[in-house]
């Protein structure tokens, strides 16, 4: 399995071994988390694994952050949230008995016992620094990931269409995206571009597209896409959109989109991404439903100037943030 | 096929036991197969093993219909279908027990072999199937384990890139440096040879005290311009160029698991091997007066085996054209390799 997290893993291991006077290596630890029993086995062999021949570790993931060393920095951008907020939101495989609870106590107190012994502790968002500040009691700054190819994403005009690229799956509500589609009013065009997570996630998509009569308005380019095509569809979009629910980072879809000069439509409950969108500033922070979501379309479709000086406020705050690989790495290096 | 090469390693060292899971990896998937490598850190300090060990058997690998397992303690991995490419033992408890490379034999390090030997039993006998990439090895697993093993032996990435490319008047040594490498025995030899014959020592060491003196040994004996030393990390590029044009390959490991890539690569190289007969594993590939020479581990008798590989070039290119040969009737190849790891 691969996901963002080992992507930016052999990322920082490049841009740290290409650092003068660094060398890196990325180390992956195998992770099962069923039955829920195991997480003890997961806790208790990482927390045995010995890591010689190293001057500093730099953690990103559950539970392979708990490795001992003495010079440990972490950069949480996996805690295990099962054990935590979607525990609280009844979604944990762990259960509400007393085993459960006793698995949960030791998953916390492993945390507390990394955060309490690392040199720094950094996150990727707002999100995850407030839940590690209300479940494990520890101050952490943020940090989030940079783009790994800042360079291919810049505005390259305005075709008029709206591109929301991205994994596609529930989680990532393309559904409603397409539905809100079906009642906007400007004629808005849309594109939706990325990996479906599993087939029915496209062929729920391409249902839709047909039951809702938006085949001449909805472009659905289903599938893996260099990232040179995706740049693409963002220089060349009027705006783009993103509607994760409660996303613990800023995620890619919005830096890039940020970076082309791009106003994001996004929801008031897509976690992370409202730190890069401001509505009416930097894009469109709608409701979750059809409704709203299709007033947002509406507004950046029929009005590009008002789009345009909304993607370039969304630039200039992105800019502010400074966020870029060589920042990064002095701050996970000091 | 889903299969996982599982192996242990030490961050930041890259040696034969990462290149024989690196260059595996790679084959299998050329043969359609998908893989993943999984490399968990290990330290061999004695005083870490016992929980690292159950650190190892407490790992669980999801979704391969098979794990390969290579360097201990890879293969205390417990899975329905676990295959292993043993390479050694925890060698300080086994057959380096009575030795300097042993742990102080206290009640706890003598509880902990036991130990050890109960673990491996378990894990031994859980396997599918066992292989050993050595006879040296395949012995010891049937001495100390009672285990029986087939020996498969590890091919070089790229087997046909080794090519002769004429006989010089060197003999070279490319080759992590280290003490028990011994590139010093060709130091010293090299102030008792009476031909005009040169020697060329190169390959990384990390911290470079040994390189240093052996720079140090070739001055005091006079002999620095006929040796060349060079504390660096050799190009592949760079050393099939360096072994192509050679006369001969030297290579002196104490007691080594296996035969040692470095003769693997003369022989695709059509190069004799100059070895000593303390070498261990790689006896299995060099025969003296077949396709190298064996000599006792003293310079004076390697002198003398650089001298007649100088004087005699028709037993060098006897030699080494034997040497190819004997890679093919050893099938030292990957089709044998993979055949026997997916069986």
């Amino acid at each position: 399995m691969r996901g963002g997290a080992e992507e930016l893993a052999g990322h920082l291991c490049a841009r740290l071994n290409s650092t003068p006077g660094v060398i890196a290596e990325v180390l992956r630890v195998p992770f099962s988390w069923e039955p829920f029993e195991r997480l003890a086995d997961e806790i208790f062999l990482n927390r045995t694994l010995q890591l010689s021949n190293v001057d500093r570790v730099i953690g990103l993931k559950f539970p392979a952050y708990l490795i001992p060393h003495h010079t440990k920095v972490l950069w949480v951008l996996h805690q295990y949230r099962q054990a935590y907020d979607l525990r609280d939101r009844a979604e944990s495989n762990i259960p509400e008995t007393p085993a459960g609870e006793k698995i949960c106590e030791l998953i916390r107190r492993a945390d507390a016992e990394v955060f309490s012994g690392c040199q720094s502790i950094f996150t990727i968002s707002k999100t995850t620094q407030d839940r590690l500040k209300r479940y494990n009691g520890v101050e952490a700054s943020v940090l989030m990931q940079p783009l790994n190819y800042p360079e291919l994403f810049s505005n390259g005009g305005d075709s008029g269409y709206l591109f929301a690229g991205g994994r596609i799956n529930p989680g990532k509500r393309q559904h409603l995206l397409v539905e809100a589609m079906a009642a906007t009013k400007s004629g808005a065009k849309l594109i939706v571009a990325g990996p479906p997570d599993t087939p029915d996630d496209a062929n729920r998509l391409q249902e839709m597209v047909r039951r809702l009569n938006l085949e001449d308005r909805v472009v659905l380019d289903l599938g893996y896409h260099p990232l040179a095509k995706i740049a693409d569809y963002v220089n060349h979009a009027r705006a783009c959109a993103y509607l994760p629910v409660d996303e613990d980072s800023v995620a890619y879809v919005t830096m890039e989109a940020a970076s082309a000069s791009k106003p994001v439509i996004t929801l008031t409950d897509s976690g992370g991404v409202l730190q890069l969108v401001l509505n009416g500033e930097t894009g469109c922070v709608a409701s979750p439903d059809v409704k709203s979501i299709a007033e947002a379309i509406d507004l950046l479709c029929s009005d590009a100037a008002r789009s345009a000086q909304m993607g370039r406020a969304a630039r200039r705050l992105w800019d502010s943030f400074e966020v870029t690989w060589p920042n990064t790495i002095e701050k996970l290096l000091s | 096929m889903r299969l996982v090469l599982f192996s242990s390693y030490v961050p930041f060292v890259n040696g034969g036991g990462k290149f024989i899971v690196e260059w595996l990896a790679e084959k299998l998937r050329e043969r359609g197969h998908q893989v993943e490598r999984v490399y968990l850190p290990f330290s061999d300090a004695p005083k870490d093993l016992l929980w690292q060990m159950t650190a190892f058997r407490l790992v669980k690998i999801d979704g391969a219909d098979r794990v390969i397992c290579f360097r201990p303690p890879a293969h205390l991995l417990q899975h329905p279908n676990k295959v292993l490419w043993f390479i050694h033992h925890l060698r300080g408890f086994y057959d380096l027990w009575d030795t300097d490379g042993a742990p102080r034999h206290t009640p706890y390090y003598k509880a902990l072999r036991r130990a050890i030997f109960q673990a491996d039993r378990v894990a031994l006998n859980e396997a599918h199937a066992i292989f050993a990439n050595s006879r040296v090895v395949q012995k010891r697993l049937k001495k100390f384990n009672d285990v029986d093993s087939a020996v498969l032996y590890p091919p070089l990435l790229d087997p046909t890139a080794y090519c002769n490319r004429g006989y010089g008047d060197e003999v070279t040594y490319v080759s992590r440096l280290g003490p028990y490498k011994r590139q010093h025995l060709l130091v010293e030899a090299m102030a008792q040879v009476k031909t005009a014959v040169t020697a060329r020592i190169c390959g990384a060491v990390p911290g470079g005290l040994y390189s240093k003196e052996l720079l140090r040994l070739a001055s005091k004996l006079g002999i620095a311009d006929r040796v060349s030393i060079e504390n660096r990390w050799i190009s592949e590029e760079e050393k099939r160029d360096i072994i192509g044009r050679s006369l001969a390959v030297a290579y002196f490991p104490l007691d080594e698991d296996s035969y040692g890539y470095p003769s693997l690569e003369a022989a695709h190289s059509q190069k004799p091997v100059i070895t000593t007969t303390d070498a261990g594993g790689v006896l299995e590939l060099v025969t003296h007066e077949h396709n190298g020479l064996v000599c006792d581990p003293d310079p004076k008798a390697v002198a003398e085996a650089l001298d007649r590989l100088y004087s005699d070039r028709e037993l060098v290119k006897a030699l080494g054209s034997k040497a190819a040969e004997t890679v093919e009737k050893l099938h030292i190849n990957w089709d044998n390799v993979i055949d026997s790891l997916l069986a």
